[in-house]
């Protein structure tokens, strides 16, 4: 069960050798065949299109296209396979008393993306939009200000805890988003639905997303909050939910607190919603740029994750820097 | 298609997201091998951590820390609290940490008998057009 590789990709082979190109694209994924998609959506017993359950978003393509595949928005499902197969084998044993070499066995820990789920996908990027799927140009305005944050930091990156990452201080990872981004391991969430509520529970680090569906406006621009402030409503059958009110401190790929994301959920068969996301900062990027990702069922429950508490590492890595302050006096 | 797997060996050449950094943890120049007894597990994230005692050449003990994989990842594996339990003899081989402490990253867990502590997904159990079981 879970202790197998399992990926859709026999069924993704399904749908291709019968859709056009075009097809595919609407689709955005091939998990079922093409007469599937007539399928009335899941409904919860009020009546709303069914999201709930233990999703994962752990995927083998990348956020953005590789050059080398520049004009290729779609693989063939034989190539799909093959960059799977490559993306989910073991990397090559690193070199004793290297830096790489300094970290565990990730197949023994479980922490392969191998040892997990994962869904179809049979495009080269996540990114739809822009054509290139690639991250639009960052403004100038962006990259002083990505910068001058760089340059602050620099010389001081173990003074204390505050000049750690936000996921090493367990305060947010790029999976709770707004957007959510795919992770390494533990990429696992639930969504809830209750009257007026939408919530997402993401494994990783601990956070839930409250989302109010009932019409109520976005809190006012005075309050900031590391994952903004998000409102939902139907379109149809697709939840959409936008977000505003970021912290500059959030920082998504470099953006400003002027971040506006757009997501979208869509139930496309029992086993998967297709997530995608618009984002948008006219102070960080030319324009505006969205990505799909696929989400496929797994078997639940969430694990606790309790980050802070057990996060030991963070007094390792500062007392480590202290360590080595000395040693340096010493040679000196 | 060669085109292709190039790209593809490229991409599988980039480092598994990890919690923290463990160069700045651990140092590379002090790599160790530690054979003990696991006195017990510390089952928390962001990494668990195993208690183990060892021997020294002189006779004494030293309670040595082992930094492991999120408990999450391991219960989905099958690794539960019985997998390790206090009293087990066990092999490991890492790296200590930067400050001297007896603390070191569990890179790779054996058995006295050269078996591994937990058995990864072999690569050639890994087909990607298997059909997805798990429902």
């Amino acid at each position: 069960m879970a202790h197998r590789l399992q990926i859709a990709l026999s069924a993704l082979i399904c749908v291709c050798a019968g859709a056009s190109l075009a097809a595919a694209q609407d689709l955005a994924l091939a998990a079922k065949p093409a007469t599937a998609r007539a399928t009335p959506a899941l409904r919860t017993a009020d009546g709303q299109p069914d999201l709930q359950g233990y999703w994962t978003n752990t995927t083998v393509i990348p956020l953005e296209r590789p050059k080398e595949l520049a004009d290729k928005a779609f693989f063939t499902p034989e190539e799909a396979a093959a960059y799977a197969k490559n993306q989910l084998a073991t990397p090559a044993p690193t070199g004793p008393g290297t830096y790489a070499d300094v970290h565990y066995n990730m197949a023994q820990f479980g922490l392969e993306r191998s040892q997990t789920k994962v869904a179809a996908n049979i495009r080269t990027s996540l990114i739809v939009d822009p054509p290139d799927g690639r991250v639009p140009a960052m403004t100038p305005e962006a990259r002083d200000r990505n910068a001058e944050r760089a340059a602050r930091n620099k010389g001081h990156e173990f003074d204390a805890a505050e000049n750690r990452s936000l996921g090493e201080r367990c305060i947010l990872w790029p999976n709770e988003g707004p957007p959510m981004m795919p992770v390494g391991y533990n990429s696992n969430l639930q969504i809830v639905q209750g009257p007026g509520y939408v919530a997402i529970m993401q494994e990783m680090i601990h956070d839930v997303r409250v989302i109010p569906t009932d019409g109520s406006p976005h809190i006012p621009s005075s309050i900031r909050q590391w994952m903004g402030d998000s409102r939902g409503h139907w379109e149809g059958d697709t939840l959409v939910v936008d977000t505003t009110n970021f912290t500059d401190k959030t920082a998504f790929r470099g953006s400003s607190e002027n971040l506006h994301v757009v997501e979208r959920f869509r139930r496309v068969d029992a086993d998967t919603v297709l997530y995608g996301f618009t984002v948008d900062d006219p102070s960080t990027w030319t324009h505006s740029w969205s990505a799909e990702i696929p989400m496929t069922k797994i078997q639940g429950p969430i694990f606790e994750y309790a980050c802070h508490e057990g996060n030991y590492g963070m007094a390792n890595n500062l007392s480590g820097a202290r360590a080595e302050e000395k040693k340096q006096q010493v040679v000196k | 298609m060669n085109k292709l797997l190039g790209i593809c060996l490229l991409a599988a050449a980039i480092p598994v997201w990890a919690h923290h950094s463990f160069a700045a943890e651990f140092d590379v120049t002090k790599p160790v091998k530690l054979e003990g007894t696991v006195t017990k597990m510390e089952w928390i994230n962001p990494h668990s951590w195993i208690h183990m005692d060892v021997k020294n050449p002189d006779g004494t003990v030293t309670s040595w820390m082992i930094e492991g994989g999120s408990p999450n990842a391991l219960l989905r594996r099958g690794f539960n609290k019985h997998s390790l339990e206090p009293g087990t003899q066990i092999v490991v081989e890492g790296y200590q940490a930067k400050d001297g402490a007896s603390r070191a990253n569990g890179r790779d867990l054996t058995f006295p008998d050269g078996k591994k502590l937990f058995i990864g997904t072999d690569a050639s159990e890994r087909t990607p057009d298997e059909k997805p079981s798990e429902k």
